[in-house]
């Protein structure tokens, strides 16, 4: 991580857990999908029963244990009081930089797994087309309001 | 003001525009004849009832639709059973726009667009009033928008007169503008399939030539010769005249006026059209030139604007042909610092290597493996030879730097293109690193502005990481100083 202009913060342990979760409930789906052409393969070859599902499932299970808490390290966001740095991405990185004199308006949203980690997420909407809204999950909801009535603060000095 | 309707024309040329719609009925008509036809007597009573179907269906909505000028804001409602009233508060107000199709400047009426910064492009429109009406409306609106200079007043039909012109196409120009417009893409794939056509050609003439002997054999290669040479020369008039017919439609009679921190301007042969870009709406400035006009010092200065505006884009055409010196007062009145290139830095030489990978190595290859399939894929190889050249020019022409009140960048190799952004227009900064450019070292920064979209925006490519951290860093730092310092702050 070559690319660090201000010191970034990891997000809270919590939504590591969360994105666990979300993980499992995709690989779950994709099980359910797997048992299907498994049933569908048995009947029309002489593949062996579990085939796919075993595939399927291991990689979940692989993703889930090895590759989340990866993703999840990738992220990394600093708040200066001026600007909001979020960075996050394994293969292509990417770095984004929003001043605060730049934001629109602000949500803070929580979803019920969210909730039960304790964790929400901070929406920044800006004027801009290509990022127009830049979201940073996985922070705890106590700094997420903080951050807002900062940012609120800022808003609502300008001089227009 | 009462409440106003459209002009009732409306209503017949919009049930006109609903026209071709119904074709779409004619599979329901014939599958319910069961393929045995329809007495003509059943055929009219059927059309009459859809044409009065559609006619009624306009007039609804022609009678519903109201507009009213109040002190202070514009009020549209409309609809039947759910009603929208909108009101535009007169500050929102840019201005107000005219456009013209064929069918409308025949029968003399004109759509009406209140422009304000943003929002839907739908959101003040008035689909069709008189002409007259329009000019009035213009009048009318002018004079209730706030903040707007008071001297103004020109209550008499001389509006285009009171403004200052700034930029105007007359017909040479407009012909010769066009004739630059050929589609490059067009002329290469006429030459790919003239190409794939001489083989085709060549082993006619070798059996034709077994036929008639080999005392004609050099007429034979001179004739084809001479189809090849006309049928290139067809391609490049074909091309050409798409071009200058392209431009004649959309460019004829192009004006461009200035008035009270409003630009004005007017063309289009078929559709005329009548768009105000406010200054304060300007986000970013953009002079393109072309492969071979900007050789020739022809350029086209485009600005990009928050909503309004009838290009898909988001950009507009300020100027589509003109000197640099008749460029200079429009970018100034437009609020933009002149392009600078003394000040502009060069980016990582990687950038070559990224576009000889991307553009000739990868396609090279993709093509080679396409061609064991589809031998005529390797007719594409043509453009390789270009392609290397644009890669090899490619970081040669791509500079960037802060100046003093703008980022400025300049990039492309056949079509060259300087960038302009006010650093109170940046919204956000995002640095973006692949694989590759994780390896090496450097790194891509896209600007984000409001208003346009992401193709052919003001990024920096392939900068080393250290310039990179500098250049988002003095970016920040800027427009948060310009935040600060200043109170007029267009955002």
């Amino acid at each position: 991580m070559a690319f660090e202009p201000v010191p970034l913060q990891p997000l809270e342990r919590g939504y590591l857990r969360v994105l666990r979760i979300r993980s499992a409930l995709g690989w779950l789906i994709a099980l359910a999908v797997a048992v299907a052409v498994d049933v569908f393969l048995h009947w029309r070859t002489d593949i062996s029963p579990g085939f796919v599902v075993g595939a399927v499932g291991l990689f979940g299970v692989v993703s889930i244990i090895f590759l989340v808490p990866r993703r999840w390290r990738r992220w990394g966001y600093a708040f200066t009081d001026r600007e909001l740095h979020v960075a996050y991405g394994w293969f292509t990185r990417v770095y984004t930089v929003v001043p605060v004199s730049r934001v629109q308006h602000i949500d803070v949203s929580q979803g019920p797994i969210e909730r039960s980690a304790n964790v929400a997420t901070l929406i920044l909407h800006t004027a801009g087309t290509e990022n127009s809204l830049v979201a940073l999950s996985g922070i705890s909801r106590q700094r997420a309001e903080d951050i807002r009535d900062v940012i609120r603060s800022r808003i609502s000095d300008a001089p227009w | 003001m009462p409440p106003r309707r459209l002009d009732p024309r409306t209503i017949l040329v919009q049930s006109l525009r609903g026209a071709p719609s119904l074709v779409f009925g004619i599979p329901v008509v014939l599958a319910w004849s069961r393929g045995e036809g329809i007495a003509l007597g059943s055929l009219l009573i059927g059309m009459s009832v859809l044409v009065a179907i559609a006619l009624i269906s306009a007039w609804l909505r022609w009678y519903t639709f109201t507009y009213q000028i109040l002190p202070g804001q514009i009020v549209i409602a409309r609809g039947l059973i759910k009603r929208t009233r909108r009101s535009i508060p007169a500050e929102r107000i840019q201005d107000v726009s005219i456009k013209q199709g064929p069918l409308s400047r025949v029968i003399g009426i004109a759509e009406v667009r209140i422009e304000t910064g943003g929002g839907e492009a739908d959101e003040g429109r008035l689909v069709s009033v008189s002409l007259p009406e329009a000019h009035r409306l213009r009048e009318v609106i002018r004079s209730i928008r706030v903040g707007g200079t008071g001297a103004e007043a020109s209550s008499e039909d001389g509006t285009a007169e009171a403004e200052a012109l700034l930029f105007q196409m007359g017909m040479p120009r407009l012909l010769f503008s066009g004739v630059f417009n050929f589609s490059l893409v067009w002329i290469a794939g006429i030459f790919g399939a003239l190409q794939y056509l001489e083989q085709v050609l060549g082993y006619g003439w070798d059996r034709w030539r077994e036929v008639v002997g080999v005392a004609e054999q050099a007429i034979q290669s001179q004739l084809n010769g001479m189809v090849l040479l006309s049928v290139a020369g067809f391609a490049v008039a074909l091309g050409v005249l798409a071009g200058v017919t392209r431009t004649v439609l959309q460019n004829f009679g192009f004006t461009l006026t200035y008035d009270d921190a409003r630009f004005r301007y007017r063309r289009g042969l078929l559709t005329r059209s009548e768009v105000v870009v406010a200054k304060r709406q300007i986000q970013l400035g953009l002079v393109e030139r072309g492969a071979v006009s900007g050789g020739l010092g022809w350029s086209a200065l485009k600005v990009q604007t928050l909503g309004g505006g009838d290009q898909v884009s988001g950009r507009q055409e300020l100027a589509p042909f003109a000197r640099s010196h008749e460029l200079a007062p429009i970018i100034a009145l437009a609020g933009l610092p002149p392009f600078d290139r003394s000040h502009l830095k060069a980016v990582s030489g990687w950038h070559i290597l990224r576009g000889l990978i991307g553009m000739v190595v990868l396609p090279t290859a993709i093509l080679l493996v396409v061609s064991l399939f589809y031998p005529i894929a390797a007719l594409l190889l043509v453009a390789m030879p270009v392609m290397l050249g644009v890669a090899l020019l490619r970081r040669r022409r791509h500079r960037y730097g802060l100046a003093a009140t703008s980022l400025q960048v300049t990039r492309g190799v056949l079509v060259r293109r300087e960038w302009t952004v006010p650093y109170g227009n940046v919204q956000s900064v995002t640095v973006r690193r692949g694989p590759f450019q994780r390896l090496v070292g450097i790194a891509t920064v896209r600007i984000d502005t409001a208003g346009g979209s992401g193709i052919n925006g003001p990024r920096v490519h392939d900068i080393e990481d250290a310039r990179a951290e500098a250049l988002v860093r003095d970016l920040i730092q800027r427009v948060e100083a310009l935040r600060t310092s200043t109170d007029t702050d267009p955002a």
